[in-house]
C-alpha cells in the first residue's frame, strides 16, 4: 500500500501565516507521497513561491507539485518552480518521477493542463488564431501528459494536474465558467494511458470525488473544497489485498490512522 | 439592476481578480441600494482587508459591505475508501 498525501490552492503570499505548518510537520505519520496540483502561489511571485518552500521543508516525505495559473500571472513561472526546486520539491510539466516506497514503486506523472470545456460545451480549435492557440495549448498539454504516464511502469501511476479532466469535480461552480476550469481532452489522454487515480486542484466551489468516462478516479483537493490540510488516499495492490475478498485490484482503501497528521494538542 | 451596476460588478470582480493585493476570482460583487456587498471566501486575512480597499479604489463614493469569510483548515481526514 502506498499512502497519498494531496492539496492544492494553497495561494501563498508574503503575508501567509504559518497555518498549515502543524499539519504538514507530521504528514509522514500518515502519507508516503505529497502532492499538491497548483496555485501554489497568490499571483506567481518567486517570493511568494520562497514562502511556501520555507513551509514545506516540515514535510519529511517526497513532494511533486505542478503549477496553477495564479503561478504563471507574473511570468515568473521559472522562479517559482526553482524556489520550490530548491527546497526539494519536483516540479512537473509533461514529465514523470518514480519513487519506491516499501518496495512498490509509484509514478506520478504532471502538468497544469488548461481549460477547454467538457464533452458537449467545449471549444473547437476553430476560428481565430487566439482560440486555436487556446484549444491547442491544452491539447499540446494532454499530449505530454499521456505520454508522461504511458511512460511510467510502475506497480501505480497518478496523474497530478491544476485544471480538471472531468465536469464531476467541477459540479458547484456556475456553467458558465466551465470551459476555464478543465478541459475533457485531459481525461481522454490519461484514460489511453491509463493510471489509478487523478488528482487535480482550481475548482474552488467544485466537489471532491469524480470519474473519468474510462472509470478512473478524479480527486478536487482544492483547499477549499477540502477544507483540510490535505486529503489522504491509500493506493493498494492486489498483493496487498489479504484482508478482505470484496477489495478491487489496485483499488484506492481505507486503513485505521486515527489522529493521524493531527498536532499534538489535537489528538 | 440598472445598466451601470452590471459593468459596476463586473469592474469590481475585475479589480479584486487583478490586483496583486487580493488576486481572487470567485469574489461575489452584489450592488444593494446604495451599498456594494462582497461576499465568498478567501484563504488569508490580509485578502479580505485588502479587498475592501481594492473595491473602495473602484467606487471610491460608495460604502462596501465586506461579508467575506477567511477559510479555517482543519485537520486531515481519515484516508478515503472506495469499494
Amino acid at each position: 500500500m502506498i499512502r497519498i498525501a494531496a492539496i492544492a490552492d494553497v495561494h501563498f503570499s508574503e503575508s501567509t501565516d504559518n497555518t498549515l505548518r502543524p499539519y504538514w510537520s507530521r504528514l509522514h505519520e500518515c502519507a508516503d507521497l505529497f502532492l499538491i496540483g497548483g496555485d501554489l502561489t497568490t499571483h506567481g511571485g518567486a517570493d511568494q513561491a520562497a514562502v511556501l518552500a520555507r513551509e514545506l521543508a516540515f514535510v519529511q516525505v517526497p513532494i511533486v507539485a505542478v503549477l496553477g495559473n495564479h503561478d504563471y500571472h507574473s511570468n515568473q513561472e521559472r522562479g517559482v518552480s526553482e524556489a520550490l526546486q530548491d527546497a526539494g520539491v519536483t516540479v512537473l510539466e509533461g514529465e514523470g518521477i518514480v519513487y519506491t516506497v516499501k518496495g512498490q514503486t509509484v509514478g506520478v506523472a504532471g502538468t497544469s493542463g488548461f481549460g477547454g470545456g467538457f464533452a458537449g460545451a467545449c471549444g473547437s480549435s476553430f476560428g481565430e488564431r487566439e482560440m486555436k492557440a487556446f484549444i491547442g495549448h491544452t491539447e499540446q498539454l494532454a499530449n505530454s501528459l499521456e505520454a508522461a504516464l504511458a511512460g511510467l511502469s510502475t506497480d501505480f501511476r497518478i496523474a497530478l494536474l491544476h485544471y480538471s479532466p472531468t465536469k464531476d469535480t467541477v459540479a458547484g461552480e456556475r456553467l458558465e465558467i466551465y470551459p476555464f476550469l478543465g478541459s475533457y481532452l485531459l481525461a481522454e489522454a490519461i484514460d489511453r494511458a491509463g493510471a489509478d487515480l487523478v488528482v487535480h486542484g482550481h475548482a474552488h466551489h467544485g466537489q471532491e470525488k469524480g470519474i473519468t468516462a474510462g472509470g478512473i478516479p478524479v480527486r478536487n483537493v482544492a483547499l477549499p473544497v477540502l477544507r483540510r490540510a490535505y486529503a489522504i488516499y491509500n493506493l493498494e495492490s492486489a498483493a496487498d489485498k489479504i484482508d478482505g475478498p470484496t477489495r478491487h485490484s489496485n483499488a484506492l482503501s481505507e486503513s485505521p490512522t486515527a489522529g493521524c497528521g493531527m498536532p499534538a494538542e489535537m489528538q | 439592476m440598472k445598466v451601470e451596476y452590471q459593468y459596476l460588478v463586473a469592474r469590481v470582480q475585475r479589480a479584486l481578480a487583478e490586483d496583486p493585493r487580493v488576486n481572487v476570482l470567485d469574489i461575489k460583487v452584489m450592488v444593494q441600494g446604495d451599498k456594494i456587498h462582497l461576499t465568498g471566501q478567501v484563504a488569508h486575512e490580509a485578502h479580505k482587508k485588502a479587498a475592501t480597499e481594492v473595491a473602495s479604489s473602484v467606487v471610491p463614493d460608495t460604502e462596501i459591505r465586506n461579508e467575506l469569510t477567511v477559510l479555517n483548515v482543519e485537520a486531515p481526514a481519515q484516508p478515503e475508501a472506495i469499494n
